[in-house]
């Protein structure tokens, strides 16, 4: 036991020297991933407003505008422009000048004062659904309340008694993020996905490269284990992509005003496991690549995608297929942000993240036994 | 180092047998290497020799065949080869981007030597050889001599009873070819037991034992003098002006088995019954003024050549 | 130029490639497989959302809401707790997504014609599904205003607004339509940039750059050669990832093909040659590696592909502009979705030629500074 302490011991204090020698690569390990998650932070986020509204008046009467003063006065709508004729919604939306238009028809008042409903059309942009579906929403919300603010005053004028009327209310409330501020929910899971990626790519090639050296056959005639090598390899990975992580948090916390409401003990525990399991599927694809260059691009390609799309982070994964929710689970940046918002947002503990923290504790062990078991029996080939 | 006596068996191995795809690179070979002997593999690019070597090391899995090192099998027993020998590969198995002093800490470490061990004998070793200045220098900024030193002294770190060098001297400066051979002569002396194997004929001398590697099969083996004694008649050199004209004249001549150039020399291999130096002198003979021929020893590429030329396919050994 | 040399130096790189069998794998049977599992989650629509109904009134009107919330589609009501408390756990377990709330009362208010309060609480950790499922929520219980105020007699007679409101290229609001195409290049632009970056790298390692530049080939020949079976088997997986994807999909396709074909072909274009371009001034294979890794990130999260530009921050949009993906998602969503022609999406296309051309000029300088060193 305490020979085998000492030989990854010594691997650890190798791989420390490599690293430290190579002050790009130790940059873009550990400086980039925060640099990169600062900008993307500021830059993206789901929330919708000041979506950009054409209003096409036919009738031009003071009926009409007020009906288009309650865009102008809606937060979420901005009338941008006002125009004559419907070519003109074409080429709005065309060149994304506007998201939503509004059609105004001639007789708008006409029918209003003759105590008709009046038609008129709105017109939304569906080539980006995200947003066109909030439109839609408070389109239809809009006119809702237009309506049925009409309603009311046309009753009270004709002396109508709606006491007998009753009307239901709603009051959203929305947990752990109350100002739907869409940061706050991607930070967490923006946090887990950089670091996935940056840290498949660096045990890619850790494996190979020991094969291209050559040193990979004095490994051989060693007592030295392969899994002995294998953690050997990843405890500097890790204790680096660690740091990564804390300093994400710290800053997180105090630049964009990430909460942390669960058991730090949870995050940094995960943390740790992710970034083990993570290095190990790179582990894995050193130890079957046939060569550094196929290694670094099956990194690339395994990493990547998959962290964008299958962890959770920007597409709700309880909508797909099943079998792609279960492949989903092979990759470990799904359960890495399920801790994430846990802890950050929903004040998780243990009790709610159990399932997830053992999960990364068995990937990261099948990964590096898996790793080792196949590396082996290449090298005696 | 451990105790081992001389008469006993150090490398002994049967029928093996190695393929790479569609070469075979090894075939139904077998080999015994003394304890104590220094044995060298001859034999030219592609014959065997990294293939037979990397085996017994325990590195490469045999297709077929077994192999016992000190009694213990290098596909079954590796836990108990593998502190025992210490392997030096042809290309450069170092880190390059650590230095001399660390590359030679890690694997000794790696190895189970003690640190005090690790301190005494990475001095020594490095003043032997003559790298203690170069202690802090990061391998990949060594000569190739220099490399090839440090990789031997890796090897020796943890004292190992059997050497497996494959081509330590390739690419190497003659002057530290020449140390190196020194450092080996050293390590026989300690009782160790070398198997090396080299391209360079002249380094054959230096081995108590050889054997010829040819496409995958063992041609020759004994002791360099049995390995003379094959040849038949006797060498002579011939310096002249001229030496590849000299060299086409003398190929026709009668008592001639063959000749080569070596350097601005002809060497040639006399099996006529008459006396060479009259016959060669008298058919070379006339215009050239500077011509002079005399007896040389047989040396090794001689006879490789000959063995070559004349042997046929199969591995009748000389054993020693 | 010699197009004697060009092709010979096209016969090695295919020679090449072909005993990489590993490498064609990558390029054509990755992104299919990749097209086909990530077409499924980025197609995925809001709906169905695990719902928990807490019903404290148990009346006629309470049961009468539930039930629209049921039908509706949009709400799956998975669990009915019978106090608030048992909620707690649901949402922080994640089981639940939105609760509705009926306070004891309900009916009384509404019969006395007062406004009954009704609670509606979303999981705000998915940014999506709270703005969503809030709005939908708000929807129904307005329908349901609406459907009372007609009950009573009184909407008939009133005036009021009728809004149609429509969607336009998309009216199913479906992902897929917009999701795919992007989705296709996305994978194109990965597999193309991975594999090109590489290309140039594993010759310098292994010295064979140095080889070539002491023969009489020139920069701009040597890339050619370098570029073509490479752009060959790019406009291969182009074909067939699209095909895949439009068909496995079934993305309605209501514009140009040609208009699309040329957008990937010039993204295509655009992609090979940064690949190319890293792999040029990399050393190393690592150094590639972190070039390709440190281009990637940022075009994957600020192009558009999944995070809506609209959405950024003015001093972020211009820098979207930088990024070739951007344009070429424009042009796919474009032909795709709006059926725009060559006329409406020349803007876009004359932009994607313009970055591919100062690439491959780029390139041709990197590899001259190569041969010179």
């Amino acid at each position: 036991m305490k020979a085998s302490l000492t030989r990854i011991g010594a691997v650890t204090n190798k791989e420390f020297k490599h690293l430290l020698r190579d002050v790009r690569t130790l940059a873009a390990v550990v400086l980039l991933p925060v640099i990169q998650l600062l900008l993307f932070a500021y830059a993206i986020s789901f929330d919708v407003d000041n979506v950009p509204t054409m209003v096409i008046d036919y009738d031009k009467t003071p009926a009409s505008s007020e009906y288009v003063r309650a865009y102008d006065a809606s937060s979420f709508f901005k009338v941008v422009a006002h125009g004559d004729t419907l070519n003109q919604v074409d080429t709005a939306f065309d060149a994304n000048t506007a998201r939503v238009a509004v059609v105004i028809p001639a007789g708008f008042g006409e029918t209003i004062a003759a105590g008709d409903k009046a038609q008129v059309a709105v017109l939304i942009d569906g080539s980006e659904p995200n947003s066109a579906k909030i439109s839609q929403a408070y389109s239809v919300a809009l006119n809702q309340l237009y309506d049925q603010s009409m309603t009311k005053s046309w009753a009270a004028s004709q002396g109508l008694d709606l006491s007998g009327i009753g009307a239901l209310e709603p009051r959203v409330r929305t947990w752990y993020n109350p100002e739907r501020n869409s940061t706050i929910f991607l930070i967490p899971g923006l946090m887990a996905v950089i670091i996935a990626i940056v840290t498949v790519q660096q045990t890619a090639v850790t494996l190979v490269r020991e094969r291209a050296l050559g040193t990979e056959e004095q490994l051989l005639v060693s007592p030295m284990r392969r899994t002995e090598l294998m953690v050997g390899k990843l405890l500097p990975w890790t204790l680096i992509a660690f740091i990564d992580v804390v300093m994400v948090i710290l800053l997180g916390m105090a630049v964009f005003g990430v909460p942390l409401r669960g058991t730090p003990l949870v995050l940094a525990l995960g943390s740790a496991l992710f970034v083990f399991a993570s290095l190990g599927m790179g582990l894995l694809i050193s130890a079957v690549a046939p060569s550094a260059e196929t290694a670094n691009i099956m990194a690339l390609m395994i990493a990547f995608l998959p962290s964008f799309l299958l962890s959770g982070l920007a597409f709700p994964l309880d909508q797909i297929p099943v079998v792609l929710q279960w492949f989903s689970g092979i990759f470990p940046a799904r359960y890495m942000v399920t801790i994430s918002r846990g802890v950050f947002l929903k004040g998780s503990g243990f009790a709610e993240l159990w399932p997830e923290l053992l999960t990364l504790a068995g990937y990261a062990l099948v990964m590096v036994l898996v790793a080792a078991r196949l590396y082996g029996r290449k090298a005696r080939a | 180092m451990q105790s081992t006596s001389p008469g006993t068996s150090a490398i002994s191995a049967r029928g093996l047998h190695k393929s790479f795809g569609t070469t075979e690179a090894v075939i139904d070979l077998d080999l015994d290497v003394a304890t104590g002997a220094v044995y060298g593999l001859l034999g030219p690019d592609g014959a065997g020799k990294s293939t037979l070597i990397r085996m017994i090391a325990t590195v490469l899995t045999p297709d077929a065949g077994a192999a016992e090192v000190f009694g213990h099998s290098v596909t079954d027993q590796r836990g108990k080869v593998t502190p025992r020998i210490g392997y030096m590969s042809q290309r450069f198995s170092m880190y390059p981007d650590l230095s001399v002093a660390e590359n030679l800490e890690f694997f000794a470490t790696v190895r189970g030597v003690s640190r005090a061990d690790r301190n005494s004998r990475a001095k020594s070793l490095l003043e032997s050889m003559g790298l203690a200045e170069f202690a802090n220098r990061q391998a990949q900024h060594l000569s190739g001599g220099m490399k090839q030193k440090l990789m031997l002294a890796s090897t020796l770190m943890h004292s190992p009873d059997l050497l497996l060098l494959d081509e330590p001297t390739t690419g190497v400066d003659p002057v530290s070819r020449r140390e190196f051979w020194r450092i080996l002569a050293g390590l026989h002396r300690e009782g160790r037991t070398v198997l090396v194997a080299t391209p360079y004929m002249d380094e054959a001398e230096r081995c108590t034992h050889i054997a010829f590697l040819d496409r995958g099969r063992i041609r020759q083996s004994g002791t360099p003098e049995q390995i003379k004694a094959q040849v038949p008649g006797r060498l002579l050199e011939v310096a002249s002006a001229e030496p590849r004209r000299t060299l086409a004249a003398v190929v026709a001549l009668p008592g001639v088995d063959s000749a080569h150039l070596f350097g601005d020399l002809v060497r040639v291999l006399w099996t006529g019954a008459a006396d060479p130096i009259e016959a060669l002198t008298a058919g070379l003979g006339g215009t050239d003024a500077s011509l002079t021929v005399r007896t040389a020893n047989i040396d090794m590429e001689t006879v490789f050549a000959y063995l070559a030329e004349n042997a046929p396919a199969d591995a009748a050994a000389v054993s020693s | 130029m010699s197009g004697k040399r060009i092709r010979l130096l096209i016969w090695k790189e295919f020679t090449q490639l072909k005993r990489d069998p590993m490498l064609v794998r990558l390029l054509l049977l990755m992104p299919v497989i990749q097209l086909v599992m990530f077409g499924y989650v980025v197609a995925a629509d809001i709906r169905h959302l695990s719902t928990a109904v807490v019903d404290l009134d148990h009346s006629v009107a309470s049961r009468a809401l539930t039930d629209q919330f049921a039908s509706s589609g949009y709400f799956t009501i998975n669990a009915r707790p019978t106090s608030e408390d048992d909620l707690r756990p649901l949402l922080d377990r994640g089981q639940i997504q939105v609760a509705v709330v009926i306070p004891a009362g309900t009916q009384d208010h509404l019969d006395r014609g007062e406004t009954a309060q009704i609670g509606i609480i979303v999981d705000g950790s998915d940014s999506q599904v709270s703005a969503v499922g809030s709005g939908y929520a708000s929807q129904i219980i307005s329908r349901y205003n609406r459907q009372v105020m007609t009950d009573a007699g009184v909407s008939v007679a009133a005036p009021g607004v009728d809004a149609q409101i429509r969607v336009m290229f998309n009216p199913t609001l479906d992902p897929i339509n917009t999701m795919i195409p992007g989705l296709i290049a996305a994978i194109m632009m990965i597999s193309l940039m991975a594999i090109m970056s590489q290309a140039v790298v594993k010759e310098r390692e292994s010295g064979t750059l140095e080889q070539m530049f002491v023969t009489p080939i020139r920069a701009s020949e040597y890339l050619i050669g370098k570029l073509t079976p490479y752009a060959g088997l790019a406009t291969l997986q182009m074909l067939i990832v699209a095909a895949v994807g439009i068909l496995w999909f079934r993305v309605p396709f209501n514009g140009q093909l040609g208009v699309v074909l040329v957008g990937l072909a010039l993204f295509m274009l655009t992609c090979i040659g940064l690949g190319l371009l890293v792999s040029l001034v990399s050393h190393t294979r690592q150094q590639a590696q972190q070039a390709m890794m440190f281009i990637m990130l940022p075009t994957m999260v600020l192009s558009g592909f999944i995070f809506p530009i609209a959405s950024m921050p003015p001093l972020i949009q211009p820098l979207t502009n930088l990024i070739p993906l951007t344009f070429a998602l424009e042009v796919l969503r474009g032909a795709f979705v709006k059926g725009s022609g060559f006329a409406a999406l020349a803007p876009q296309l004359l932009i994607l030629a313009g970055f591919a051309a100062v690439i491959f000029t780029a390139s041709i300088i990197a590899t001259r500074r190569r041969i010179a060193e």
